[in-house]
């Protein structure tokens, strides 16, 4: 993997390479076995304890259960120092933990995108700030 | 509970950004729907309002700016959001209020002015509004959420570019006979799919745009107002509905979903639907005109299935054999649609329901369904919110 000592996400709590690997940030429901993504975004089974809610990341790898190739650049306070327009947006489906994430499809020819193909999780990065480091976003690639 | 009907309705034509206040657009709406219902001011008794989120303090109060215009009266005034569903919340609280007895006439209303460049965060704390990391984050504008669906329509039924373009060219024929529409110009198939790519599979005009606009409705119990109205219609059922768990959509602002279904599509708009048919005893083969929320040309397509007009992977179908025409089976969108509106936000609930209300009085000219007597009008709203809207003579 990358170096990633200089990098930082632009928002905490999503996305994870304290393991070594690029990882998202997601959560457990022990009572009614629903993960969720964001960890905050709560999904509960009507009737659940909610009791027993656990961190947890994702696996590395999923498949693309959906995509679509966005034209225009996205709008503030979207930013890239980059432009990444058109860039790839999939929707990755990790199937053991019953959950489809978004986001930005980086490192892959856009053309050789089909549905049911392996991904992986990495990052993508945005832009340099003012401690001079790299703010990223966290993104789906092909796995070669 | 009362029987309970519209007297009135208004609308300020729909265009784009405007420098004039949303409190004017609304005030041309209500107006409207005053002298359509023959009556004074004061005979309102209450006000439910939908609110303009991006008009400050006034937007979100804009009952009480409304009410100012015309004349305070000390009636209850409540401000309500509900997203793109939100004209269909101040139509239900005003039905209920009536129909219950608190009030014999109320007014429903909505205005929004639209924003001058693009729609985006409304705060900056993604711990308490997942909206700022899909913009932050994401780069999730609105029609990819579409997109994303649609793709996967198109795998699991076949749906083609060309059923895509065909809901435009259908709109767009209709659109141009609707005199408060924004966009008027008919399409071809062949323009439509010339048109570039927003988010591969949707093109540029297979997705509507955010527009200005206002709509007013007055509902009454009160029987003189009735036979004084002309041709009064009546609402057998008003609902809102939420989402339901297992429900597999990515919906707007949302970075998941779940990966198995163990609800419909759009759960929140097949909650508000199966609520009208039961209240209502009216099923949707009982329905003469149907506005649905075509924000997209996939979103026509699925709707159609989401409230039971067809099976899931039919609607395409119904679309290519002319049935979901003026004249056929069902009249879909007679209006023109979002695709020939744009969102105003808080005033497109009422507007199809104003369009329902209109073709069921014979108002509608060149886009008129002849006989029309049973029709629905069906919200789509972020984050869960819909509302469902039967109407008859
Ligand atoms: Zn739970």
């Amino acid at each position: 993997m990358e170096n990633m000592a200089n990098k930082v996400a632009r928002i905490p709590n999503l996305v994870d390479w304290s393991t070594g690997e690029v990882r998202l940030m997601s959560a457990k429901c022990n009572s009614c076995g629903t993960y969720f993504f964001p960890k905050e975004h709560y999904q509960h089974r009507p009737g659940c304890s909610r009791e027993g809610v656990e961190d947890v990341l994702l696996p590395q790898k999923g498949k693309l259960a959906s995509y679509t190739i966005q034209y225009y650049p996205c709008p503030a306070p979207f930013k890239t120092e980059k432009k990444i327009t058109p860039y790839g947006i999939g929707l990755v489906e990790f199937e053991d933990e019953k959950i489809q994430v978004t986001g930005i499809i980086t490192e892959t020819d856009l053309k050789s995108l089909k549905l049911g193909m392996e991904m992986e999780t990495t990052i993508l990065e945005m832009f340099t700030n003012e401690e001079k480091q790299q703010v990223v976003t966290w993104a789906f690639r092909a796995v070669k | 509970m009362r029987d309970v009907y519209i007297i009135g309705t208004g609308i300020h034509p729909w265009m784009g950004f405007s420098e004039k206040v949303f409190s004017d657009f609304a005030a041309v709406a209500v107006d409207g729907a005053l002298k359509d219902a023959n009556i004074e001011w004061k005979k309102i008794q209450a006000i439910m309002a939908g609110i303009f989120i991006y008009g400050g303090n006034a937007g979100h109060l804009s009952g009480q700016y409304l009410e100012s215009i015309f004349g305070e009266t000390g009636v209850p005034v409540v401000n309500v959001y509900n997203a793109c569903a939100t004209g269909s919340a101040a139509i239900r609280m005003a039905y209920n209020s009536v129909a219950a007895g608190e009030t014999d006439t109320a007014l429903a209303f909505g205005a929004d002015v639209s924003p001058k460049g693009f729609l985006t965060a409304k705060s900056d704390n993604a711990v308490q509004d997942r909206d700022v990391i899909r913009w932050k984050m994401g780069g999730l504008p609105n029609p990819i959420y579409w997109a994303l669906e649609c793709r996967k329509r198109m795998e699991k039924y076949g749906t083609t570019e060309e059923d895509l373009a065909l809901v435009k060219v259908l709109m767009s024929e209709y659109g141009s006979k609707n005199p408060d529409a924004r966009f008027k110009k008919i399409y071809s198939l062949e323009e439509v799919l010339s048109s570039v790519y927003v988010c591969d599979p949707l093109r540029l005009y297979e997705i509507c745009p955010v527009s200005t606009g206002a709509a007013a409705v007055i509902v009454t119990a009160d029987k003189e107002l009735i036979s004084k109205a002309g041709k009064a219609v009546k609402i057998n059922a008003t609902t809102m509905g939420s989402a339901i768990y297992g429900d597999p959509t990515i919906r707007i602002s949302a970075l998941s979903c779940p990966a198995v279904a163990e609800a419909p599509m759009l759960s929140e708009s097949y909650s508000a639907s199966q609520q009208a048919y039961k209240k209502s005893g009216i099923g949707p083969e009982d329905i003469d005109v149907l506005e649905l929320p075509d924000n997209s040309s996939w979103h026509y397509l699925v709707y159609l299935e989401t409230c039971g007009f067809c099976k899931e992977g039919e609607a395409d179908k119904m679309l290519r054999d002319g049935e979901t025409r003026i004249g056929g089976k069902l009249a879909v969108n007679p209006s023109g649609g979002f695709s020939s509106h744009g969102e105003a936000l808080s005033a497109q609930a009422l507007w199809q329901v104003i369009e329902c209300a209109n073709q069921l009085r014979g108002r509608c000219g060149a886009r008129q369904v002849e006989g029309a007597k049973i029709a629905m009008a069906q919200t789509y709203g972020l984050m869960g919110n819909s509302g469902t809207t039967i109407l008859s003579v």
